[in-house]
């Protein structure tokens, strides 16, 4: 038994490829010889960061290579993610320094509260995304991976702007 | 007391009474104010040197400092006085000339009085540009270390070596900016109580070289408890940090140990966070012992225990709770008990009467001859051929284990109720695992007939409990009624069946304490409130 299916006489002006066809590759033309361009050739090519980008973390060093943190503790109480872990001590001056600084990034929600508290400007959030690992373990960042990162660090404000106006 | 005048005031716009000569500082403090103060303490004499506590009384020319002013009838006292804030700004404005900005790598950062009183009435920022005056770290011998950098010369620790200890050892040397803490030559800081100045000392000048950058304030939970050292049964405040005890400090109590703990007492502290707990119930089977669950482990010492008697070994460190229900396993099986309690030198703190840490270094002695166990040097000769020995958290430490362990053999079986098994004890036949006195809420008994609570303060590791409720549930296999919840239920049945512990509970305990009956005639008043932190 057929269906019976009702076919709407519409005029060929109408329902023809032809014109959708030139419409869509007028449109492809167009970004042929265009220079707006989206995509960004990374890896080649990298966008900027703003300066109040706040990605995973860096340990600044004094000058002889040292991390600047003194374990004063205040980063792991104002850490709303509780992801630092930090346990102080002693070294051979008798200074205080952290013996343990961890940072379980994939807990850190990158607020940069740490940075912020931070009263010997040690910590602080990178201006930086790529963070690929081969295992989840080692996104746990211990204080000789946050010395040695190199990339640039967060601002907190952008210099040009401080008021965020 | 009660004959001496009453002197009516007021204080921030509070109507207050006190006895004649009562200081402003502490008639404010009775009315709920603090005046701001460095130097004054209330287990010292005063001094009157750090000019922080200045109040505006009205009438009077000039501020007054309200630590060494006595009140006067009618006087109107104003703290919060644009004059006083005025003055006491320029007090902290002195102090921090040469106060090094290092509280984060400050020990006392988090409770430093010159922090609180800067972030509450300081300046928003200094004025000075000169240098810093600088003096290197000093080792004051003992326990303490003195950061001259951060000293406010409030004097605090000098009075206490002077007045308190009766061993002047510290002074004030040099003069006007160049003023340090000094010690008079070939001294130390040696006391057996000199730890109280790390304790005294307001701000970070003074550090415990122990605690050293251990832990920080804020991160220190606080449980009120006992000194567990010595009999003298100073109220204390054990400091936890992740579920290890860290620091013991002294909490305010006039009738025992003022504000004040030995350093034997704050030292002596790491036996409360031993590794090496027994964590499982352990009965006997096939030679060895094998962990089990706690039903079958009590089951298993009832049944150790049927139609025999009881030779208690306890520890004089057990709570009265405990000793009480050890008690009535004794009573009940027609056995015997003994203690013995470990002996150190004594050494009185000279200033507070009848303080001292006692040649008795365990904390409830007296509550175990209140329950009528006997004191022995030699608890084991006790012990008859047959008997079932509980060893009830006694290591009986410094007797060859080799002497010990052929006493014991004249035991039937042997059960251990403790936190560790002693060499000697390997033998046993149940193994019941119990809190030690960090990990439960108990009473002790001090040498006075002081009956004091203390608090948990950390966790038990495995499926320890709390020895009261373990043995409560032994009593039960016995065939007693010993349905208990609470420590609270211990109590109140030891209570009930003890006359010497006769009308006390929880409650009337309080925080500080009671005498037992029939134990000096001073009762304190129950329930009173404990002296607050100076």
């Amino acid at each position: 038994m057929a269906i019976n299916v009702k076919v709407l006489a519409r005029p060929v002006e109408d329902v023809s490829y032809v014109r959708a066809t030139l419409k869509g590759m007028a449109l492809t033309f167009r970004h042929l010889v265009d220079p707006h361009k989206v995509t960004v050739q990374y890896p080649e090519q990298r966008d900027e960061l703003s300066p109040r980008w706040r990605g995973t973390h860096r340990m600044l060093t004094t000058e002889d290579g040292k991390a600047k943190c003194v374990a004063c503790g205040l980063c792991p109480t104002v850490c709303p993610a509780n992801c630092i872990k930090l346990v102080p001590g002693e070294d051979e001056q008798g200074n205080r320094y952290p013996l343990v600084f961890e940072i379980d990034e994939f807990r850190c929600i990158f607020c940069g509260y740490c940075q912020e508290v931070c009263p010997e400007e040690a910590i602080h959030v990178g201006r930086h995304y790529e963070n690929s690992e081969y295992s989840r373990e080692g996104f746990v960042y211990d204080l000789e991976r946050l010395v040695s990162q190199t990339h640039a660090v967060c601002e907190m404000w952008d210099p040009t702007d401080p008021r965020g106006e | 007391m009660t004959d001496r005048k009453m002197i009516t005031l007021t204080i921030e716009g509070r109507q207050v009474q006190v006895p004649e000569g009562t200081s402003m500082l502490e008639a404010a403090r009775s009315a709920g104010v603090l005046i701001p103060h460095y130097c004054y303490h209330p287990g010292l004499p005063v001094a009157g040197v750090c000019r922080m506590c200045l109040v505006e009384v009205e009438k009077a020319p000039k501020l007054a400092p309200a630590c060494a002013t006595a009140v006067a009838d009618g006087q109107v006292i104003h703290v919060h006085s644009d004059k006083a804030r005025e003055a006491r700004t320029g007090v902290l404005e002195m102090l921090l000339i040469n106060h090094p900005l290092d509280c984060p790598i400050c020990d006392q950062s988090g409770e430093c009085e010159l922090q609180d009183y800067t972030y509450a009435e300081g300046r928003k920022s200094s004025r000075y540009r000169e240098a810093k005056r600088f003096n290197p770290v000093e080792d004051f011998g003992g326990d303490v270390l003195y950061v001259p950098n951060r000293c406010i010369l409030c004097t605090r620790c000098v009075r206490f070596m002077d007045d308190v200890a009766h061993d002047p050892v510290l002074n004030v040397s040099e003069r006007g900016d160049r003023a340090v803490i000094g010690k008079f030559e070939d001294q130390d800081l040696t006391h057996p109580w000199a730890g109280n100045v790390v304790d005294l000392c307001p701000v970070g000048a003074l550090l415990s070289k122990d605690f050293l950058n251990k832990a920080r304030s804020w991160d220190l939970d606080r449980a009120a408890s006992i000194c567990p050292n010595c009999s003298q049964g100073c109220n204390a405040t054990l400091e936890t940090r992740d579920n290890v005890v860290v620091r013991i400090r002294p909490r305010p109590n006039d009738e025992v140990n003022r504000y004040f703990l030995c350093d034997e007492g704050r030292l002596d502290y790491r036996w409360l966070n031993r590794r090496d707990r027994i964590e499982y119930p352990h009965v006997r089977r096939d030679h060895a012992l094998a962990p089990v669950e706690w039903e079958i482990a009590v089951d298993a010492a009832a049944v150790a225990l049927r139609g025999r008697q009881a030779f208690v070994l306890a520890s004089p460190g057990l709570s009265n709770e405990t000793l009480f229900l050890l008690a009535r396993i004794r009573d009940r099986t027609g056995g015997r008990g003994a203690f013995r309690v470990r002996q150190g030198a004594e050494a009185p703190l000279p200033g507070v009467p009848d303080l001292a840490l006692r040649a008795d270094r365990a904390a409830n002695g007296r509550g175990a001859e209140l329950l009528g166990f006997s004191r022995s040097e030699t608890p084991l000769e006790g012990l008859r051929n047959g008997d079932v020995l509980i060893v009830a958290d006694e290591e009986l430490a410094g007797i060859d284990p080799a002497s010990v362990a052929t006493a014991v053999a004249r035991a039937a079986s042997i059960i251990v109720v403790g936190t560790t098994l002693p060499a000697w004890a390997s033998g046993a036949a149940v193994v019941l695992p119990v809190a030690n006195m960090a990990e439960e809420d108990g009473t002790f008994t001090n040498l006075r007939g002081r009956v004091q609570r203390y608090l948990q303060a950390k966790q038990a590791p495995g499926l320890v409990r709390p020895a009261w409720s373990a043995l409560g549930d032994l009593l039960t296999a016995l065939g007693e009624s010993a349905l208990y919840f609470l420590p609270s239920d211990v109590f109140a049945a030891l209570a009930a069946a003890v006359p010497a512990f006769a009308g006390l509970d929880y409650d009337r305990l309080g925080l500080v304490g009671v005498p037992v009956a029939g134990d000096g005639a001073a009762t304190a008043a129950a329930g009173a409130l404990v002296g607050a932190a100076p």
